[in-house]
């Protein structure tokens, strides 16, 4: 391990620099003393006028005697200038020195500026599925009044042929109030179970989807009938729930949450038994500790700080996914991994243009770019043998042996005979060699 | 080695979107100095010359009433100095507000060690609304860029104002057809467009010319008008004058004698000359795209060209920049693939999360962008086939299942659900990916 660097020693990271140039400017180099100066020119004047005014006689003198320290004290305004011109210098010579080894990407592989609607359609979904509905409605409004103007790009050397059908998507995203609908229903939603705690909404939803969801082994339905149980159970309850308020008030039960819970369980768990039949028994079990669930083994069930947000965010999931869209925003992910890539990409271009070389592949980045695991959404298959990423024309074959290799390297391996497995010993026919899918 | 470097952030490098946040304030303050630099300069000027005139004029015994009223006309001229100096000084103090603003926001991005930060998460998020809202102006969505500039509090983080001052002059161009928008705006940056050596305005003159020649020849020349007459007042593009021809044509001249004789390019000047000889409608080139009116489009263009150039801002939208980088290092094969991935997958998200990619809003704008390269395998642990081909991590397979609710000794495969086949557990084999 090299130990780190202090950080705040050098003044070159961070902003500091520039913070500290700019405070110059603020407090001290700034138009302040020159309108000081130009105050004091004006006082002189009204003095003067003064005089004159009492003293008509006296104007050939009184105005004579004006003219040089007026115009001393113009000069000394327009000398008051100099600090913050020289503080603007300094401030300027500090950001070029911040940014001279970060240059401003260039447009090179611009394959966005044909695809304006596009652009424009994620942002509107951007916009609403981040809950931001008044901004999203004046862009739409904006953009279907002055729709973009596709610009023509290398890979897409004639827009306009495909503008059409674009403006047909984009029209269809941009006007759909549908969707602003079921994204403002996810909002209300959300907003009933994170503010209000109340699971009733979501569980109606979830319900109404009871097949979609149990086809997909999606456990939301679950989960949040779970959430409404321990509720129950700790005495907490939903703020519309007020057909149990009386008899909760009449009650000399010494444990009505449990008792709520347990009728709670009796009228809803019934259509889980098949598929959770094992956690609907440890919850049952869980009325056996009433006196003290806090020390029990189900406390975890019943004191969980993240249930609620771990309920909102497997909601989210699934409202997104049916609606064919993934939790977060993809614009904000693609965005955000591109800043990451940016400095990759900036490298490589230096070293191309130093090598004076071109980048070969089109279809494949010419460099690795490391984001973090978060942000791989697909398995990669990659080659042993050539090292290429599978493709659809080169998936990837697994040998009896359990081996897998892409198909060219497979064909290149055994000529169409018997062949060796690169990794072991086994021998095999590739028409024993099966497609897998990743 | 590549995976321990991932998530770590290395805020200096991260900058490059950002330079054109701190160039657009200082800018602005530079412009904002140089004009108060100018009212002073005229000011005093101005004022020392009346001041003069009026001790000769006291001296040659004026009346007492005259100088009053010249000193009170030079107290008022310096009062309106100093009512333009309070405003400048006010925005530059604005300017200064939202600089600091901004050096702030990076600094925080300083502070924060590595990409899986949740504080990352958020700076990003700030992040991506800047680049939206710079991507809205640069489309003319100021409407939009101001609402959402507001309701995400960043207001000091972007340029709303600047931008919307520059398409104003854009849509004149290109809408209105006038020069006179822009050739004030060439007038207060003279001298950086003189450093730059640009020739927006000469192009703007040039049209000006254009138009001149082109009323000369739509008015047609009836008759004998002495071409010398009065009336030659330089440039008056408005002015209907219902002198004829000639006397557009003949203000053409003057007009490019003073504006255009200027310049090298005498090829252009050859054929701007060639225009007076040439109708609009003859169609004869060079001439005819000349006279064409896309050559205001181009104008607008160049426009905005010129004021990014010197404003520092990048010729696309970053928006642009940071989206086709990022869509190129998410997109994979399996992205635009006929067939259904093992994760990543919508149809499989209780079990894996979405790849943004193939979610409805970038798809088909990833379409063409090159894919991300990798000389690894990224693969679940433990990954086990199905007799379909399906590969699985075997955990999840089992969660899946599992939350399926299927049968004991049974798999099914999460990508077809309840609806697909089922195996017995005993045909789901162990892969080797290397």
């Amino acid at each position: 391990m090299t130990p780190q660097p202090p950080t705040s020693s050098s003044s070159t990271s961070g902003m500091h620099e520039l913070l500290e140039q700019l405070e110059t400017l603020e407090k001290t180099a700034n138009l302040r003393s020159s309108i000081d100066d130009v105050q004091n020119a004006i006082d002189l004047l009204t003095t003067a006028r003064a005089n004159l005014a009492a003293e008509p006689q006296s104007a050939p003198l009184t105005l004579a005697k004006l003219q040089d320290p007026l115009k001393r004290n113009l000069e000394q305004a327009q000398k008051d200038l100099k600090p913050i011109y020289s503080g603007l210098n300094k401030y300027g010579k500090a950001l070029d020195k911040k940014f001279k080894d970060k240059p401003l990407p260039s447009a090179s592989n611009d394959a966005l500026s044909s695809h304006p609607q596009l652009i424009n359609r994620a942002i509107a979904m951007h916009l609403l599925r981040g809950g931001e509905f008044a901004v999203a409605s004046t862009f739409v409004q904006e953009a279907s009044r002055n729709p973009p103007h596709p610009e023509p790009t290398p890979s897409t050397p004639n827009p306009a042929l495909e503008d059409s059908w674009e403006k047909e998507l984009a029209e269809d995203a941009l006007n759909s109030e549908k969707l602003q609908e079921q994204f403002e229903e996810m909002y209300h939603i959300l907003d009933e179970l994170r503010k209000k705690k109340n699971l009733a909404p979501a569980i109606a939803w979830a319900r109404q989807r009871s097949d979609v969801l149990e086809a997909r082994g999606s456990n939301l339905e679950f989960e949040l009938c779970r959430l409404q149980f321990a509720c129950y159970y700790v005495g907490h309850r939903p703020p519309s729930d007020d057909v149990m308020e009386d008899s909760d008030a009449n009650s000399d039960s010494t444990a009505p949450g449990p008792m709520e819970a347990w009728a709670y369980a009796r009228r809803e768990f019934t259509t889980f038994q098949r598929r959770y039949s094992r956690e609907v028994r440890q919850l049952m079990g869980a009325m056996a500790y009433w006196s003290n669930i806090t020390e029990s083994p189900y406390s975890r069930y019943f004191y969980n700080d993240y249930a609620w947000e771990d309920v909102a965010t497997s909601f989210t999931r699934e409202f997104c996914s049916l609606l064919g869209l993934s939790a977060d925003s993809p614009l904000y992910i693609a965005a955000t991994a591109g800043a990451i890539a940016l400095p990759h990409l900036l490298k490589l271009q230096s070293i191309m243009e130093k090598t004076r070389t071109e980048w070969t592949t089109q279809n494949e980045l010419p460099v690795e770019i490391p984001l973090p695991p978060s942000y791989h959404f697909h398995s990669i298959f990659v080659c042993p043998v050539s090292k290429e990423q599978s493709t659809d024309k080169n998936p990837p074959v697994m040998m009896p042996c359990g081996h897998v290799i892409a198909t060219e390297s497979l064909q290149r391996l055994s000529k169409g005979g018997r062949f060796k497995c690169p990794y072991c010993p086994g021998e095999s026919h590739p028409r024993e060699a099966v497609k897998v899918f990743l | 080695m590549a995976e321990l470097t991932t998530t770590k952030l290395n805020a200096e490098s991260h900058l490059i979107l950002d330079q054109p946040l701190l160039r657009m304030p200082y800018e602005l303050s530079r412009r904002n100095q140089k004009t108060a630099q100018r009212y002073i300069e005229n000011s005093t000027k101005d004022v020392l010359s009346n001041l003069t005139a009026a001790v000769k004029a006291s001296t040659k015994s004026a009346s007492p009433d005259a100088t009053l009223a010249s000193l009170d006309s030079i107290i008022t001229k310096m009062q309106g100095l100093k009512r333009k100096m309070e405003n400048l000084h006010e925005e530059e103090m604005r300017i200064h507000k939202s600089n600091r603003a901004r050096l702030e926001h990076l600094q925080d991005l300083y502070e924060v060690q590595s990409l899986v930060d949740v504080k990352y998460d958020e700076w990003s998020r700030v992040r991506l609304s800047r680049l939206l809202v710079d991507y809205l102006l640069r489309e003319g969505y100021s409407e939009s860029a101001a609402h959402l500039a507001a309701s995400q509090e960043i207001q000091d983080l972007v340029d709303v104002d600047a931008f919307v001052a520059c398409h104003k002059i854009e849509r004149s161009l290109r809408e209105e057809k006038s020069t006179t928008l822009a050739l004030n705006w060439c007038k207060e940056n003279a001298k950086e467009l003189k450093k730059h050596g640009n020739h927006l305005e000469f192009d703007l003159r040039l049209q000006q010319y254009i138009e001149l020649v082109r009323q000369g020849h739509e008015k047609g020349i009836d008759g004998d008008i002495d071409m010398y007459g009065d009336g030659v007042d330089g440039i008056s593009l408005g002015s209907s004058r219902a002198g004829g021809g000639e006397q557009k044509l003949m203000e053409a001249r003057i007009h490019a004698k003073r504006y255009l004789s200027g310049s090298e390019d005498f090829k252009l000047l050859g054929r701007a000359a060639g225009l007076l000889a040439y109708k609009p409608w003859d169609q004869v080139e060079p001439y005819a795209s000349l006279y064409s009116p896309t050559r205001w489009t181009s104008l607008a263009t160049l426009f905005l060209k010129t004021h990014h150039t010197l404003y520092s801002l990048p010729p696309r939208p970053l928006l642009h920049i940071a989206l086709s980088a990022g869509l190129s290092a998410l997109k994979t094969p399996s992205c635009h693939s006929a067939y259904a991935a093992s994760s990543g997958n919508l149809a499989l998200s209780s079990t894996t999360s979405v790849c943004p990619i193939c979610s409805t809003e970038l798809n088909d704008l990833a379409r063409n962008v090159p894919y991300a390269l990798h000389t690894k395998s990224i693969v679940e642990a433990d990954p086990v086939v199905l007799p379909n081909g399906r590969v699985y991590g075997k955990e999840r397979l089992k969660g899946f299942n599992e939350g399926l609710g299927t049968e004991k000794g049974w798999v099914r495969d999460p990508v077809e659900g309840l609806g697909g086949e089922r195996w017995r557990e005993s045909l789901v084999r162990k892969v080797f990916i290397m």
